[in-house]
Protein backbone atom coordinates (compact mmCIF):
# COMPACT_ATOMS: atom_id res chain seq x y z
CA UNK A 1 0.00 0.00 0.00
CA UNK A 2 2.78 2.34 0.96
CA UNK A 3 4.49 1.60 -2.32
CA UNK A 4 1.39 2.47 -4.29
CA UNK A 5 1.07 5.81 -2.53
CA UNK A 6 4.73 6.54 -3.11
CA UNK A 7 4.33 5.69 -6.77
CA UNK A 8 1.36 8.03 -7.04
CA UNK A 9 3.27 10.85 -5.35
CA UNK A 10 6.25 10.36 -7.61
CA UNK A 11 4.55 9.84 -10.94
CA UNK A 12 1.11 11.27 -10.16
CA UNK A 13 1.37 14.08 -12.71
CA UNK A 14 2.44 11.73 -15.51
CA UNK A 15 -0.30 9.25 -14.71
CA UNK A 16 -2.83 12.08 -14.58
CA UNK A 17 -1.55 13.30 -17.94
CA UNK A 18 -2.00 9.90 -19.54
CA UNK A 19 -5.44 9.45 -17.97
CA UNK A 20 -6.65 12.87 -19.09
CA UNK A 21 -5.34 12.39 -22.63
CA UNK A 22 -7.00 9.00 -22.86
CA UNK A 23 -10.28 10.58 -21.77
CA UNK A 24 -9.82 13.34 -24.34
CA UNK A 25 -9.07 10.98 -27.20
CA UNK A 26 -11.95 8.71 -26.25
CA UNK A 27 -14.19 11.77 -26.38
CA UNK A 28 -12.71 12.87 -29.70
CA UNK A 29 -13.12 9.51 -31.37
CA UNK A 30 -16.62 8.95 -30.02
CA UNK A 31 -18.05 12.39 -30.65
CA UNK A 32 -16.41 13.78 -33.78
CA UNK A 33 -17.15 12.21 -37.11
CA UNK A 34 -14.02 13.06 -39.13
CA UNK A 35 -11.65 11.79 -36.47
CA UNK A 36 -13.75 8.68 -36.02
CA UNK A 37 -13.52 7.90 -39.69
CA UNK A 38 -9.77 8.39 -39.71
CA UNK A 39 -9.43 6.22 -36.61
CA UNK A 40 -11.47 3.43 -38.15
CA UNK A 41 -9.64 3.70 -41.43
CA UNK A 42 -6.14 3.96 -40.06
CA UNK A 43 -6.02 0.23 -39.53
CA UNK A 44 -6.98 -0.29 -43.16
CA UNK A 45 -4.62 2.26 -44.64
CA UNK A 46 -1.64 -0.09 -44.58
CA UNK A 47 -3.53 -2.97 -46.14
CA UNK A 48 -5.01 -0.68 -48.77
CA UNK A 49 -1.58 0.78 -49.57
CA UNK A 50 -0.08 -2.66 -50.15
CA UNK A 51 -2.99 -3.74 -52.31
CA UNK A 52 -2.77 -0.54 -54.32
CA UNK A 53 0.95 -0.98 -54.86
CA UNK A 54 0.43 -4.51 -56.12
CA UNK A 55 -2.29 -3.33 -58.47
CA UNK A 56 -0.01 -0.59 -59.76
CA UNK A 57 2.69 -3.08 -60.62
CA UNK A 58 0.37 -5.62 -62.22
CA UNK A 59 -1.59 -3.12 -64.24
CA UNK A 60 1.39 -1.11 -65.30
CA UNK A 61 2.23 -3.51 -68.09
CA UNK A 62 -0.95 -2.92 -70.09
CA UNK A 63 -1.56 0.63 -68.90
CA UNK A 64 -0.24 2.21 -72.05
CA UNK A 65 -2.53 0.30 -74.39
CA UNK A 66 -5.50 1.02 -72.19
CA UNK A 67 -4.64 4.69 -72.14
CA UNK A 68 -4.29 4.91 -75.90
CA UNK A 69 -7.65 3.28 -76.49
CA UNK A 70 -9.29 5.56 -73.93
CA UNK A 71 -7.77 8.61 -75.60
CA UNK A 72 -9.05 7.45 -78.97
CA UNK A 73 -12.53 6.90 -77.56
CA UNK A 74 -12.45 10.33 -75.96
CA UNK A 75 -11.44 11.92 -79.23
CA UNK A 76 -14.38 10.27 -80.97
CA UNK A 77 -16.79 11.42 -78.29
CA UNK A 78 -15.59 15.02 -78.50
CA UNK A 79 -15.81 14.91 -82.30
CA UNK A 80 -19.42 13.78 -81.91
CA UNK A 81 -20.12 16.54 -79.41
CA UNK A 82 -18.79 19.16 -81.79
CA UNK A 83 -20.96 17.89 -84.62
CA UNK A 84 -24.01 17.77 -82.33
CA UNK A 85 -23.37 21.40 -81.45
CA UNK A 86 -23.43 22.18 -85.14
CA UNK A 87 -26.61 20.29 -85.87
CA UNK A 88 -28.33 22.05 -82.94
CA UNK A 89 -27.39 25.48 -84.20
CA UNK A 90 -30.20 27.67 -85.48
CA UNK A 91 -28.54 28.11 -88.82
CA UNK A 92 -28.57 24.77 -90.62
CA UNK A 93 -25.09 23.72 -91.61
CA UNK A 94 -24.25 21.64 -94.65
CA UNK A 95 -23.56 18.02 -93.88
CA UNK A 96 -19.99 18.23 -94.96
CA UNK A 97 -19.22 20.42 -91.96
CA UNK A 98 -19.86 17.48 -89.66
CA UNK A 99 -16.66 15.94 -90.92
CA UNK A 100 -14.68 19.14 -90.76
CA UNK A 101 -12.93 18.53 -87.47
CA UNK A 102 -10.69 15.65 -86.60
CA UNK A 103 -9.04 15.23 -83.19
CA UNK A 104 -5.51 13.96 -82.62
CA UNK A 105 -5.04 12.61 -79.08
CA UNK A 106 -1.72 13.51 -77.58
CA UNK A 107 0.20 13.68 -74.33
CA UNK A 108 1.75 16.71 -72.66
CA UNK A 109 5.42 16.05 -72.05
CA UNK A 110 6.57 19.47 -70.88
CA UNK A 111 4.72 22.48 -69.61
CA UNK A 112 5.31 25.76 -67.86
CA UNK A 113 2.65 27.52 -65.83
CA UNK A 114 4.41 30.08 -63.69
CA UNK A 115 5.95 32.30 -66.31
CA UNK A 116 4.54 35.38 -67.96
CA UNK A 117 4.44 33.47 -71.26
CA UNK A 118 3.73 29.78 -70.87
CA UNK A 119 4.09 26.91 -73.34
CA UNK A 120 3.31 23.23 -73.63
CA UNK A 121 5.19 20.57 -75.53
CA UNK A 122 3.14 17.62 -76.79
CA UNK A 123 4.30 14.32 -78.20
CA UNK A 124 2.64 14.46 -81.62
CA UNK A 125 4.22 16.25 -84.53
CA UNK A 126 3.94 16.72 -88.26
CA UNK A 127 4.05 12.95 -88.84
CA UNK A 128 0.65 12.60 -87.17
CA UNK A 129 -0.68 15.63 -89.01
CA UNK A 130 -0.16 18.39 -86.46
CA UNK A 131 0.45 21.77 -88.15
CA UNK A 132 1.11 25.25 -86.78
CA UNK A 133 -2.00 27.30 -85.88
CA UNK A 134 -4.07 24.29 -84.94
CA UNK A 135 -6.10 24.60 -81.76
CA UNK A 136 -5.50 22.35 -78.78
CA UNK A 137 -8.20 21.41 -76.25
CA UNK A 138 -8.27 19.29 -73.12
CA UNK A 139 -11.86 18.16 -73.44
CA UNK A 140 -15.12 19.53 -74.74
CA UNK A 141 -14.98 22.04 -71.90
CA UNK A 142 -11.43 23.25 -71.78
CA UNK A 143 -9.10 25.09 -74.10
CA UNK A 144 -5.36 24.55 -73.91
CA UNK A 145 -3.79 26.73 -76.57
CA UNK A 146 -2.60 26.96 -80.15
CA UNK A 147 0.22 25.06 -81.85
CA UNK A 148 3.14 27.36 -82.60
CA UNK A 149 5.63 25.17 -84.39
CA UNK A 150 6.10 21.48 -85.02
CA UNK A 151 8.91 19.02 -85.56
CA UNK A 152 8.53 15.47 -86.85
CA UNK A 153 7.42 14.05 -83.52
CA UNK A 154 6.72 16.99 -81.25
CA UNK A 155 4.77 20.21 -81.26
CA UNK A 156 5.22 23.38 -79.29
CA UNK A 157 1.94 24.85 -78.07
CA UNK A 158 1.30 28.39 -76.90
CA UNK A 159 -0.62 27.98 -73.68
CA UNK A 160 -3.73 30.02 -72.94
CA UNK A 161 -1.64 31.49 -70.13
CA UNK A 162 0.42 33.55 -72.51
CA UNK A 163 0.48 37.20 -73.38
CA UNK A 164 0.18 36.39 -77.10
CA UNK A 165 -3.06 34.48 -76.68
CA UNK A 166 -5.95 35.95 -78.67
CA UNK A 167 -8.91 33.64 -79.07
CA UNK A 168 -12.21 34.72 -80.46
CA UNK A 169 -14.95 33.86 -77.99
CA UNK A 170 -18.62 34.55 -77.50
CA UNK A 171 -21.16 34.13 -74.74
CA UNK A 172 -23.57 31.23 -74.99
CA UNK A 173 -27.08 32.27 -76.04
CA UNK A 174 -26.05 35.93 -76.37
CA UNK A 175 -24.80 37.90 -79.31
CA UNK A 176 -21.56 39.72 -79.86
CA UNK A 177 -18.09 38.28 -79.59
CA UNK A 178 -14.82 39.30 -78.02
CA UNK A 179 -11.22 38.29 -77.61
CA UNK A 180 -9.98 36.03 -74.83
CA UNK A 181 -6.71 37.23 -73.31
CA UNK A 182 -4.57 36.54 -70.29
CA UNK A 183 -3.75 39.70 -68.42
CA UNK A 184 -3.39 38.74 -64.77
CA UNK A 185 -0.97 36.15 -63.52
CA UNK A 186 -3.85 33.98 -62.25
CA UNK A 187 -3.78 30.56 -63.99
CA UNK A 188 -7.50 30.03 -63.40
CA UNK A 189 -8.83 33.29 -64.81
CA UNK A 190 -8.68 35.07 -68.15
CA UNK A 191 -10.25 38.20 -69.45
CA UNK A 192 -12.62 38.59 -72.35
CA UNK A 193 -12.25 41.98 -74.01
CA UNK A 194 -14.12 43.99 -76.62
CA UNK A 195 -17.64 42.62 -76.31
CA UNK A 196 -19.68 45.70 -77.32
CA UNK A 197 -21.34 47.55 -74.45
CA UNK A 198 -24.85 47.36 -75.92
CA UNK A 199 -24.96 43.55 -75.79
CA UNK A 200 -26.54 42.14 -72.64
CA UNK A 201 -24.39 39.68 -70.69
CA UNK A 202 -24.60 38.56 -67.09
CA UNK A 203 -22.36 37.12 -64.41
CA UNK A 204 -22.58 33.33 -64.55
CA UNK A 205 -23.00 33.12 -68.31
CA UNK A 206 -20.94 30.51 -70.13
CA UNK A 207 -18.20 31.64 -72.47
CA UNK A 208 -17.72 29.49 -75.58
CA UNK A 209 -15.45 29.71 -78.60
CA UNK A 210 -17.02 31.64 -81.44
CA UNK A 211 -15.67 29.61 -84.33
CA UNK A 212 -14.54 32.76 -86.13
CA UNK A 213 -11.14 31.29 -86.86
CA UNK A 214 -9.70 28.11 -88.25
CA UNK A 215 -8.35 27.01 -84.90
CA UNK A 216 -11.39 26.14 -82.80
CA UNK A 217 -14.86 25.02 -83.83
CA UNK A 218 -17.79 26.93 -82.38
CA UNK A 219 -19.06 25.82 -79.00
CA UNK A 220 -16.04 24.60 -77.05
CA UNK A 221 -16.84 25.59 -73.45
CA UNK A 222 -14.25 27.94 -72.02
CA UNK A 223 -15.41 29.21 -68.64
CA UNK A 224 -17.94 31.11 -66.59
CA UNK A 225 -18.20 34.89 -66.35
CA UNK A 226 -17.10 35.95 -62.91
CA UNK A 227 -17.28 39.72 -63.05
CA UNK A 228 -18.18 42.36 -65.63
CA UNK A 229 -16.74 45.85 -65.77
CA UNK A 230 -17.01 48.70 -68.22
CA UNK A 231 -13.78 50.69 -68.17
CA UNK A 232 -14.53 54.43 -68.19
CA UNK A 233 -14.58 55.88 -71.68
CA UNK A 234 -14.67 52.46 -73.28
CA UNK A 235 -17.23 51.08 -75.64
CA UNK A 236 -16.90 47.48 -74.57
CA UNK A 237 -17.01 45.28 -71.52
CA UNK A 238 -13.98 43.98 -69.68
CA UNK A 239 -15.04 40.54 -68.46
CA UNK A 240 -13.23 38.24 -66.05
CA UNK A 241 -13.72 34.58 -66.97
CA UNK A 242 -13.09 31.64 -64.63
CA UNK A 243 -11.81 28.74 -66.72
CA UNK A 244 -13.49 25.34 -66.52
CA UNK A 245 -10.22 23.47 -66.72
CA UNK A 246 -7.09 23.77 -64.64
CA UNK A 247 -4.12 24.34 -66.92
CA UNK A 248 -1.68 23.60 -64.15
CA UNK A 249 -2.41 19.88 -64.23
CA UNK A 250 -2.94 18.94 -67.85
CA UNK A 251 -1.79 15.50 -68.95
CA UNK A 252 -3.68 14.58 -72.12
CA UNK A 253 -4.84 16.95 -74.83
CA UNK A 254 -6.40 16.83 -78.30
CA UNK A 255 -5.16 18.74 -81.30
CA UNK A 256 -8.00 19.94 -83.53
CA UNK A 257 -7.36 19.25 -87.15
CA UNK A 258 -9.56 21.47 -89.30
CA UNK A 259 -9.68 19.89 -92.73
CA UNK A 260 -10.71 23.10 -94.49
CA UNK A 261 -8.32 25.38 -92.59
CA UNK A 262 -5.87 25.78 -95.48
CA UNK A 263 -8.67 26.61 -97.90
CA UNK A 264 -10.15 29.22 -95.55
CA UNK A 265 -6.87 30.97 -94.76
CA UNK A 266 -5.91 31.03 -98.44
CA UNK A 267 -9.18 32.68 -99.33
CA UNK A 268 -8.87 35.23 -96.53
CA UNK A 269 -5.30 36.02 -97.48
CA UNK A 270 -6.30 36.77 -101.06
CA UNK A 271 -8.75 39.35 -99.83
CA UNK A 272 -6.10 40.99 -97.66
CA UNK A 273 -3.62 41.07 -100.50
CA UNK A 274 -5.95 42.84 -102.88
CA UNK B 1 -0.54 32.11 -2.65
CA UNK B 2 -4.14 33.09 -2.05
CA UNK B 3 -3.79 36.45 -3.70
CA UNK B 4 -3.17 34.65 -7.01
CA UNK B 5 -6.42 32.74 -7.01
CA UNK B 6 -8.92 35.51 -7.67
CA UNK B 7 -7.02 37.28 -10.49
CA UNK B 8 -6.45 33.97 -12.23
CA UNK B 9 -10.07 32.91 -12.00
CA UNK B 10 -11.06 36.30 -13.38
CA UNK B 11 -8.53 36.00 -16.18
CA UNK B 12 -9.70 32.52 -17.09
CA UNK B 13 -13.28 33.71 -17.32
CA UNK B 14 -12.38 36.81 -19.35
CA UNK B 15 -10.16 34.91 -21.77
CA UNK B 16 -12.79 32.22 -22.16
CA UNK B 17 -15.45 34.76 -23.03
CA UNK B 18 -13.08 36.64 -25.36
CA UNK B 19 -12.09 33.43 -27.13
CA UNK B 20 -15.66 32.23 -27.61
CA UNK B 21 -17.30 35.56 -28.39
CA UNK B 22 -14.61 37.39 -30.36
CA UNK B 23 -11.70 35.28 -31.52
CA UNK B 24 -13.70 32.22 -32.53
CA UNK B 25 -15.41 34.32 -35.20
CA UNK B 26 -12.22 35.89 -36.47
CA UNK B 27 -11.08 32.66 -38.11
CA UNK B 28 -10.26 33.28 -41.75
CA UNK B 29 -8.50 31.41 -44.52
CA UNK B 30 -5.81 32.36 -46.96
CA UNK B 31 -6.25 31.07 -50.47
CA UNK B 32 -8.80 28.48 -49.29
CA UNK B 33 -5.92 26.40 -48.04
CA UNK B 34 -4.43 27.89 -44.92
CA UNK B 35 -6.84 28.28 -42.03
CA UNK B 36 -5.82 30.96 -39.58
CA UNK B 37 -7.27 30.62 -36.09
CA UNK B 38 -6.84 33.08 -33.26
CA UNK B 39 -5.84 30.80 -30.41
CA UNK B 40 -5.28 32.95 -27.35
CA UNK B 41 -6.79 30.74 -24.65
CA UNK B 42 -3.53 28.86 -23.82
CA UNK B 43 -2.57 32.07 -22.03
CA UNK B 44 -4.85 30.96 -19.16
CA UNK B 45 -2.60 27.99 -18.44
CA UNK B 46 0.66 29.66 -19.40
CA UNK B 47 0.14 32.68 -17.11
CA UNK B 48 -0.56 30.69 -13.94
CA UNK B 49 2.11 31.05 -11.22
CA UNK B 50 5.31 29.21 -11.99
CA UNK B 51 5.19 26.87 -9.02
CA UNK B 52 1.63 25.69 -9.71
CA UNK B 53 1.64 21.89 -9.39
CA UNK B 54 1.46 20.06 -12.65
CA UNK B 55 -1.64 18.12 -11.65
CA UNK B 56 -3.55 21.33 -10.91
CA UNK B 57 -2.46 22.77 -14.26
CA UNK B 58 -3.69 19.73 -16.12
CA UNK B 59 -7.03 19.55 -14.35
CA UNK B 60 -7.68 23.24 -15.06
CA UNK B 61 -6.60 22.68 -18.66
CA UNK B 62 -8.89 19.67 -19.02
CA UNK B 63 -11.98 21.42 -17.68
CA UNK B 64 -11.25 24.64 -19.57
CA UNK B 65 -10.60 22.74 -22.80
CA UNK B 66 -13.80 20.75 -22.52
CA UNK B 67 -15.86 23.89 -21.92
CA UNK B 68 -14.21 25.48 -24.95
CA UNK B 69 -14.94 22.37 -27.02
CA UNK B 70 -18.63 22.72 -26.24
CA UNK B 71 -18.55 26.06 -28.06
CA UNK B 72 -16.33 24.84 -30.88
CA UNK B 73 -18.37 21.65 -31.45
CA UNK B 74 -15.24 19.55 -31.30
CA UNK B 75 -15.48 17.61 -28.03
CA UNK B 76 -12.04 16.68 -26.75
CA UNK B 77 -9.82 18.37 -29.33
CA UNK B 78 -9.04 21.56 -27.44
CA UNK B 79 -8.97 19.67 -24.15
CA UNK B 80 -6.39 17.18 -25.41
CA UNK B 81 -4.16 19.91 -26.81
CA UNK B 82 -4.44 22.07 -23.70
CA UNK B 83 -3.71 19.18 -21.32
CA UNK B 84 -0.64 18.45 -23.36
CA UNK B 85 0.43 22.10 -23.16
CA UNK B 86 -0.10 22.08 -19.41
CA UNK B 87 2.00 18.93 -19.18
CA UNK B 88 4.97 20.38 -21.07
CA UNK B 89 4.69 23.86 -19.55
CA UNK B 90 6.91 23.09 -16.56
CA UNK B 91 9.48 21.45 -18.81
CA UNK B 92 9.67 24.61 -20.92
CA UNK B 93 9.92 26.78 -17.80
CA UNK B 94 12.76 24.65 -16.48
CA UNK B 95 14.43 24.68 -19.87
CA UNK B 96 14.58 28.48 -20.17
CA UNK B 97 15.27 29.17 -16.49
CA UNK B 98 17.15 32.48 -16.13
CA UNK B 99 20.61 32.55 -14.60
CA UNK B 100 19.45 33.57 -11.14
CA UNK B 101 16.59 31.06 -11.04
CA UNK B 102 12.94 31.66 -10.15
CA UNK B 103 11.47 33.02 -6.93
CA UNK B 104 8.97 30.81 -5.20
CA UNK B 105 6.19 33.31 -5.85
CA UNK B 106 7.08 34.25 -9.41
CA UNK B 107 4.31 34.76 -11.93
CA UNK B 108 5.27 34.53 -15.61
CA UNK B 109 4.72 38.16 -16.54
CA UNK B 110 6.77 40.71 -18.43
CA UNK B 111 7.17 42.75 -15.26
CA UNK B 112 8.65 39.90 -13.22
CA UNK B 113 10.90 38.14 -15.67
CA UNK B 114 11.58 40.60 -18.46
CA UNK B 115 10.25 40.84 -21.97
CA UNK B 116 12.97 38.65 -23.47
CA UNK B 117 12.15 35.74 -21.23
CA UNK B 118 8.43 36.24 -21.73
CA UNK B 119 8.64 36.27 -25.53
CA UNK B 120 10.80 33.17 -25.45
CA UNK B 121 8.47 31.33 -23.10
CA UNK B 122 5.24 32.38 -24.75
CA UNK B 123 6.39 31.65 -28.31
CA UNK B 124 7.68 28.14 -27.53
CA UNK B 125 4.66 27.15 -25.47
CA UNK B 126 2.13 28.72 -27.82
CA UNK B 127 3.63 27.11 -30.90
CA UNK B 128 3.67 23.72 -29.22
CA UNK B 129 0.04 24.18 -28.29
CA UNK B 130 -1.07 25.32 -31.74
CA UNK B 131 0.84 22.58 -33.50
CA UNK B 132 -0.63 19.98 -31.15
CA UNK B 133 -4.08 21.41 -31.68
CA UNK B 134 -3.90 21.21 -35.48
CA UNK B 135 -2.36 17.76 -35.36
CA UNK B 136 -5.15 16.43 -33.16
CA UNK B 137 -7.73 18.20 -35.28
CA UNK B 138 -6.39 16.56 -38.44
CA UNK B 139 -5.86 13.34 -36.47
CA UNK B 140 -3.30 12.04 -38.94
CA UNK B 141 0.07 13.22 -40.15
CA UNK B 142 -0.90 12.61 -43.77
CA UNK B 143 -1.57 16.35 -44.00
CA UNK B 144 1.67 17.31 -42.33
CA UNK B 145 2.38 20.19 -44.69
CA UNK B 146 -1.06 21.73 -44.15
CA UNK B 147 -0.73 21.29 -40.40
CA UNK B 148 2.61 23.12 -40.38
CA UNK B 149 1.30 25.96 -42.54
CA UNK B 150 -1.86 26.36 -40.45
CA UNK B 151 0.23 26.31 -37.28
CA UNK B 152 2.70 28.91 -38.45
CA UNK B 153 0.13 31.42 -39.63
CA UNK B 154 -2.17 30.91 -36.64
CA UNK B 155 0.80 31.17 -34.32
CA UNK B 156 1.82 34.54 -35.75
CA UNK B 157 -1.58 36.18 -35.29
CA UNK B 158 -2.28 34.58 -31.89
CA UNK B 159 1.14 35.51 -30.56
CA UNK B 160 0.72 39.12 -31.67
CA UNK B 161 -2.66 39.34 -29.94
CA UNK B 162 -1.36 37.86 -26.67
CA UNK B 163 1.69 40.14 -26.66
CA UNK B 164 -0.47 43.19 -27.37
CA UNK B 165 -2.81 42.34 -24.50
CA UNK B 166 0.16 41.80 -22.20
CA UNK B 167 1.79 45.07 -23.18
CA UNK B 168 -1.42 47.06 -22.86
CA UNK B 169 -2.69 45.72 -19.52
CA UNK B 170 0.64 44.73 -17.93
CA UNK B 171 -0.92 42.36 -15.38
CA UNK B 172 0.78 42.01 -12.02
CA UNK B 173 -0.42 38.50 -11.27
Amino acid sequence: MYNVIQLLVKYGAHILFVVLEIICFTLIVNNNDPQKKIFLNSSNILAAKIEEQRNNIVEYSNLKNLNDSLLRQNANLIENLISIDYSNDNVPEPDSLLLQYNLIPSKVINSTINLRNNFFTIDKGSREGVRPDMGVIESHSGLIGVVRNVSDNFAHVISLLNRQTRISCTVKNRRGHGTLMWNDMDPLRMSLESIPKHEKIEVGDTVITSGYSTMFPRGILVGKIESIKVPPGSNSYSVSVKLFNDLTSVKYVYVIQNIYAAEQTLLEKEVVNE
Amino acid sequence: MNKYILPNILRIIIIFIAQVVIFKHMTFNLDNKIFVHFIIYPATILLLPIKTPRAVLMIIAFIFGLLLDVFYDSIGVHAAALVFTAYVRNIIIAFIEPFEGYNINDVPTIKNLGIGWFVYYMSIALFIHIFTYFSIEAFTFVYFFEIILNSIFSFIVSFLVIMLIQLIFRPKY
